[in-house]
């Protein structure tokens, strides 16, 4: 299982680098936390964006989230990876913005999801297809969501991702395979249509 | 499409990249420069909380120091404390701290008789 075997030496020296990051931005440099924020911006945005599905909502979150990493920097074990210590605090900013949201105001469907509807060119198919693909990732739990954003889109081990929604490795493969049963049906259905 | 495995532990690059599709969030460099700024914030207001954290103990620490130092000063430059008054046995009981002159004694003996 490539899950179960050490981490490259890139990886290795990632995280080495990434600990120095860490440390430089806890003494107040704000290159430093510059650095983390650039390299971790993208991630962080998609994983909000896979919660909350409004992408100024996902940026909320997200810029929440790396403020909220930034004080509890000396928090941070450097003998860990840092992604999943901070894409848990994304995962967990998102989520609880997704709570408040929902209490506020109640979200009207999205239009233009209709399956199976006119397709007059490619950039409007693109578009529908990622429009159903954005509702199917939608309907998904919310966990299952995430855990196959972080495992199919990011590149994260069903390991590392294990810590991010804190639940056993064995159930982030269990949401990881869900999650792609029933996007792939939707991406076959899409395909046979076509 | 064939049906995934269970336990299938590589990335499915087809999905993933329409997924990536999906949540594109765009350019990065606005909502980086979005957080440093947010960041500063953070840091001022981080500072300030310092502050205002050590603010009470600093000024009950300051009151403590302050009285202290009062009462020491004032103890050192006010006058000494009284002296036992002595008690009327002790006035009898002690020696004069002037013995009278001997000429003077006998003169007074001697006249006496």
């Amino acid at each position: 299982m490539a899950d179960l075997q050490p981490p490259p030496q890139a990886a290795r020296i990632a995280q080495q680098d990434e600990a120095d990051l860490v440390a430089r931005a806890v003494a107040g440099e704000r290159e430093a936390f510059g650095i983390l924020v650039e390299r971790y911006a993208g991630v962080a945005r998609r994983v909000a964006r896979a919660v909350l599905g409004n992408p100024e909502d996902a940026d909320d979150a997200a810029q929440d989230a790396m403020l909220s990493a930034l004080v509890k920097l000396e928090q941070y074990d450097p003998r860990r990876p840092f992604g999943p210590w901070l894409l848990r605090i994304v995962a967990n900013a998102a989520t609880d913005r997704r709570r408040r949201r929902a209490v506020r105001r109640v979200e009207p469907l999205d239009v233009g999801l209709t399956a199976g509807g006119p397709r007059p060119d490619t950039t409007a198919e693109r578009r529908a297809l990622s429009e159903r693909l954005r509702q199917a990732l939608a309907e998904l739990p919310e966990r299952r969501r995430i855990a196959v954003v972080l495992f199919d889109v990011e590149g994260y081990s069903h390991a590392e991702i294990a810590p991010i929604l804190g639940i056993p490795e064995g159930t982030v493969r269990s949401e990881v395979f869900h999650a792609r049963r029933r996007l792939r049906v939707l991406l076959a259905d899409w395909k046979e249509e076509g | 499409m064939k049906e995934p495995l269970p336990f299938d532990h590589r990335p499915d690059t087809a999905l993933g990249d329409a997924l990536r599709g999906v949540l594109d969030p765009g350019d990065a460099a606005p909502f980086v420069a979005r957080v440093l700024a947010r960041a500063e914030q953070v840091r001022v207001l981080s500072w300030d909380a310092v502050l205002a954290r050590w603010a009470r103990p600093g000024v009950a620490a300051a009151l403590v120091v302050s009285l202290t130092a009062g009462y020491l000063v004032g103890r050192a430059t006010a006058a000494p404390p009284a002296a036992v008054r002595p008690t009327v046995a002790d006035i009898l009981i002690a020696p004069p701290a002037h013995p009278g002159e001997v000429e003077v004694v006998l003169a007074s003996v001697i006249g006496n008789n």
